[in-house]
Formats: structure tokens, sequence, C-alpha cells
């Protein structure tokens, strides 16, 4: 069963983590990776993907003729996502135990972040044409 | 540049599931046409739908390591229902084809013109990150 595990924060958050010292940043981002090459050893990697800082960030609508309105501001509370798991699992207990994994990667000092990851399954019955 | 289209809902308001089957399937029509338009052009890297908000789950690492999961999520929260990543030559492309997904037929055919969230993905965490 494919999930997706959704790593968001809000933009005072990814505030927050640009403050983090470059050894810390690189101590978070070494687990991150330890994690992707064990999924991947373990045959359960998918994919992961970082997304680039919420001042990129637009949101498009389409107008009335077809045209993309597109706008950047957003409330405070918006949560951006930060990046995603692709995890191919067993079972949905597994999909926990990866996220509670990524969960604990370190902030701050070593610290484990325990940030909030959201699992969610793949509405597989939807996919077009096998992509 | 690769790009990642987010289509979020709230749990409240309008359910697909509640349309019209004859207007859910002219929307996943277009979704599907869409796709493969987006394949054939060489601009589709994926594209994926999520199962529904009431599978969601936070998952957050106890002090032992082990997964905490929680389903409550605030009413103002957003979900993602789905996504597209694409590589495109300009952000302006990746707007205009936010642009048509938001303009996808929702209930009797009219356009959803649902904002669609358009984010550049990281290619990989800078080299001076990594340890």
């Amino acid at each position: 069963m494919k999930y997706i595990l959704l790593m968001s924060a809000t933009k005072a958050g990814v505030d927050g983590y640009d403050a983090w010292s470059k050894k810390d940043v690189a101590a978070h981002m070494t687990v991150l990776r330890g994690i992707t090459n064990q999924l991947t050893e373990s045959g359960e990697f998918v994919a992961t993907q970082g997304l680039a800082q919420p001042g990129e960030a637009k949101v498009v609508r389409g107008e009335k003729n077809g045209l993309p309105i597109t706008d950047g501001i957003f409330p405070e509370s918006k949560e951006f996502l930060l990046g995603y798991w692709i995890v191919d699992v067993a079972n949905l207990e597994r999909a926990y135990a990866i996220a509670g994994r990524i969960s604990s990667a370190p902030g701050p000092g070593g610290v484990p972040t325990n940030m909030p990851i959201e699992v969610r399954q793949f509405a597989t019955s939807v996919q077009p044409d096998g992509q | 540049m690769k790009y990642m289209l987010m289509m979020n809902t709230m749990r409240t308001g309008r359910g697909v599931p509640e349309w019209p089957k004859k207007d859910l399937q002219a929307h996943i029509a277009f979704m599907i046409a869409l796709n493969q338009e987006l394949h054939e052009r060489g601009e589709l890297v994926s594209a994926e739908g999520l199962s529904f908000p009431d599978q969601a789950r936070l998952v957050r690492a106890g002090k032992d390591g082990t997964p905490m999961t929680d389903g409550v999520f605030p009413e103002s929260k957003e979900f993602l229902a789905g996504f597209w990543i694409i590589d495109v030559e300009s952000p302006e492309r990746a707007y205009v084809i936010g642009a048509r997904i938001s303009a996808a037929p929702g209930p009797g055919g009219s356009p959803l013109n649902i904002p669609i969230e358009v984010r550049p993905v990281m290619s990989g965490p800078p080299p001076e990150m990594l340890q």
C-alpha cells in the first residue's frame, strides 16, 4: 500500500528553521538521508522531495478566459508543505513507524523535532493510465 | 524546473463524493486527459490523488521513538487532495497548467476555479548542509 508522509509548517515555523545553525541542519539532513537509504534497501522507498520556501509559493486560479491568476499572499495560519516521502509498505503501522522516525529527526542542539507528520493513503482507484 | 501543483480542500464544504456520478465522471475524464497531455509533452513527472481526510493521521515520535498517532484536526485545516509534479520551462508554464487544473469541471460542468498552490521543488539540500 502506498502512503505519503507530509511534513508541513506555518511560515513562522519555516522562519525558525532558517535560524538553525549549519551544524544542526546538517545533522538533521544526515538522519533524513539515512532514513531514505534504509527505505531504499528495504524496497519501501518510492519518492521524496523537498519544496522551496513559502516566499516562492503562488496560488493559481483559472480565470474565465482560462488564463492563470496568481496570488502570493497567504494567511499566517496556512501550513506550507516542506517536503514529503512516498513509501510502499506492507501495512499502515509500518507507515506510522516511518513517520515516527522522521518526526524524531534531530533539530537544534540535536534534540528531536517531534514535528507532526501527516500520513495519507493514496486514492489508487482514480489513477489515470497507471501513472 | 520542477514544480509541485497542490490541490487542497477543507474537511467541510461541498464533498466530492456527493457529486452526481455524471459530474464526477466528467471531472475524472478531464484530469485523465490533462495528465495524458502533460505526459505526451514530457512535462508530467507524477500525479497522485490522496484518500479522504477521515483516513488522515498525524504522527509524532514519542520519547522512545514509538509513533503516536492523532486523527483530530482543526476545522480550518487544509487537506491535500492531490498533487502533480511537473517539469516545465518556466514558472509561467507552471501557472498555466495550474489554471487548467483550477478550471476542471465540477457539479453541473461549471469550472471549479479552486485554488492550486504552485511551489518550486528543490533538487536537494545545498552541499554545505551535508556532512
